[in-house]
């Protein structure tokens, strides 16, 4: 009998293991706390890698300022000129958005101007090639939790899919599983951004009657319980109509240089979906906000 | 005992090894040094100990990467389990036969991860493209690092021969 365990054991691990990571892989439904052992496993790999990694990133950022000086001065003069424009620009719209206040203050609504940020530096990136995800040096520590947008100063770059006390993991937009509700500034027309794990993403699901143009500004429609709305995703590169289906294809370079980055935001207000009887009520509103 | 720790060392070493080949290394260059280890530690004949590193290695990388929790556990520890059935059939301890198996089984495993990925995410889309460009060349320089890898393991196991090594593994194949 011992004889036969023996022998069968290794069989027996293998699929004990299996078995384990079966379980693991089909309770995988988005944004969760992490489990004690990936926290344990993250928090003890993340120092080293971080001391790993480290001089090739101060390395690379060396190299990529001092590259960069040899062209400054033709940037710094081009710059002068688009400073002039932009300001015109921006005059406008202060403008408008001063109107803008005042139909809401009128209309009754109000808008929450500013919301709670926490900086946060990338400190690893993905292992593996089928995944876009990257590490953070904030964690619950800091208030941050599974399911909130990450930012930077040019767009979306993700959503926490994990924390631990001191680090957290960020799915970024470029990710396969990684979907993002969004509409079309110019003409409104609503979609969805989908990962493929390169560095631009497919715009899909939007009706073939839309008129949809490459340099079309593709916005968050804040629906999709993830990100509020109205934040930089991209923009439309390329747009294809086929002859036949639904909807029409489109390709979107994210507003993010993914290659670059170094420091995010996350924003600190989870959203939710309503539970089926908070839509009656009507105190709550109809995207009532996660309790922290 | 220590034998063990010295794998299990290795293994850790090779996993921010790999992370620094993240970091350097353009996307469609980098080889896996994890599911490398996983196929060397296949030939080991402390199996078990052997087979639950390589699970416990790929849930590492589960944890640092985007994929969902036991892919990578499943896919490493499939690889360690591969190479022990096939190396009932192949010599594979000579190098050329050795690196040639790691090919061929980095395509095979990028062809598994994509039907696991099917079943588990069946909206989801495989970026196809992407991976046939990136694996064969990572594949090959996979292989390349898996020749002095292996004969590291072959040094480690020889120093704790009374563990049961590869040594011992082939006389017992031979019997």
């Amino acid at each position: 009998m011992s004889d036969l365990l023996r022998r069968l054991s290794y069989s027996l691990t293998y699929l004990t293991l299996v078995s384990l990571c079966a379980v693991g892989m089909l309770a995988h439904r988005g944004p969760a706390e992490l489990g004690l052992a990936r926290r344990l496993v993250l928090s003890a790999t993340l120092p080293l890698q971080r001391v790993v990694t480290f001089p090739v990133r101060e390395g690379a950022r060396l190299w990529n300022d001092y590259v960069g000086l040899i062209h400054v001065r033709k940037e710094n003069e081009r710059l002068r000129g688009r400073v002039g424009d932009l300001e015109l620009e921006n005059l406008q719209y202060r403008e408008a958005i001063v109107s803008s206040e005042r139909f809401q203050r009128l209309s009754g609504f109000r808008a929450k101007r500013e919301v709670p940020m926490v900086p946060a530096n990338v400190v690893a990136e993905d292992l593996s090639p089928w995944f876009q995800a990257v590490i953070i040096d904030q964690g619950s520590a800091s208030g941050i939790g599974p399911g909130m947008p990450v930012i930077t100063d040019s767009g979306v770059v993700g959503v926490v899919v994990g924390t631990t006390p001191g680090a957290s993991k960020v799915l970024l937009i470029l990710d396969p599983q990684s979907r993002v509700d969004v509409y079309i500034q110019r003409t409104r027309a609503r979609g969805s951004v989908r990962g493929r794990s390169q560095q631009d993403c497919e715009l899909a699901y939007v009706l073939r009657e839309e008129d949809v143009r490459p340099g079309d500004l593709v916005l968050t429609s804040g629906l999709a319980a993830v990100y509020p709305k109205g934040l930089v995703v991209g923009e439309v590169s390329r747009v294809e109509r086929l002859p036949h289906g639904l909807f029409q294809h489109a390709e979107l370079q994210p507003a993010v240089d993914f290659r670059k980055l170094e420091e995010v935001f996350v924003i600190l207000e989870r959203r939710q979906l309503p539970a089926d009887e908070e839509f009656s009520d009507d105190a709550e509103g109809l995207w009532p906000e996660a309790k922290q | 005992m220590t034998g063990q720790l010295k794998l299990l060392g290795l293994g850790l070493g090779l996993l921010m090894l790999h992370a620094l080949g993240t970091a350097v290394l353009p996307a469609g260059a980098r080889p896996d040094l994890i599911l490398v280890f996983a196929l060397a530690l296949g030939l080991r004949a402390a199996g078990t100990k052997a087979l639950v590193l390589s699970f416990f290695l790929g849930f590492c990388v589960d944890v640092l990467s985007g994929s969902p929790l036991g892919l990578y556990a499943f896919l490493r520890g499939t690889a360690c389990a591969a190479t022990r059935l096939f190396d009932r059939a192949l010599y594979l301890r000579a190098p050329i036969l050795w690196a040639l198996f790691v090919v061929c089984y980095a395509l095979a495993d990028a062809l598994l991860m994509g039907l696991t990925l099917r079943l588990l995410v069946p909206e989801g889309t495989i970026p196809w493209s992407t991976i046939l460009l990136r694996i064969p060349v990572s594949a090959l320089m996979s292989a390349v690092l898996s020749v002095p890898l292996l004969s590291v393991l072959q040094r480690i196991d020889a120093e704790a021969q009374g563990e049961g090594g590869w040594t011992s593994l082939t006389s017992r194949v031979r019997s």
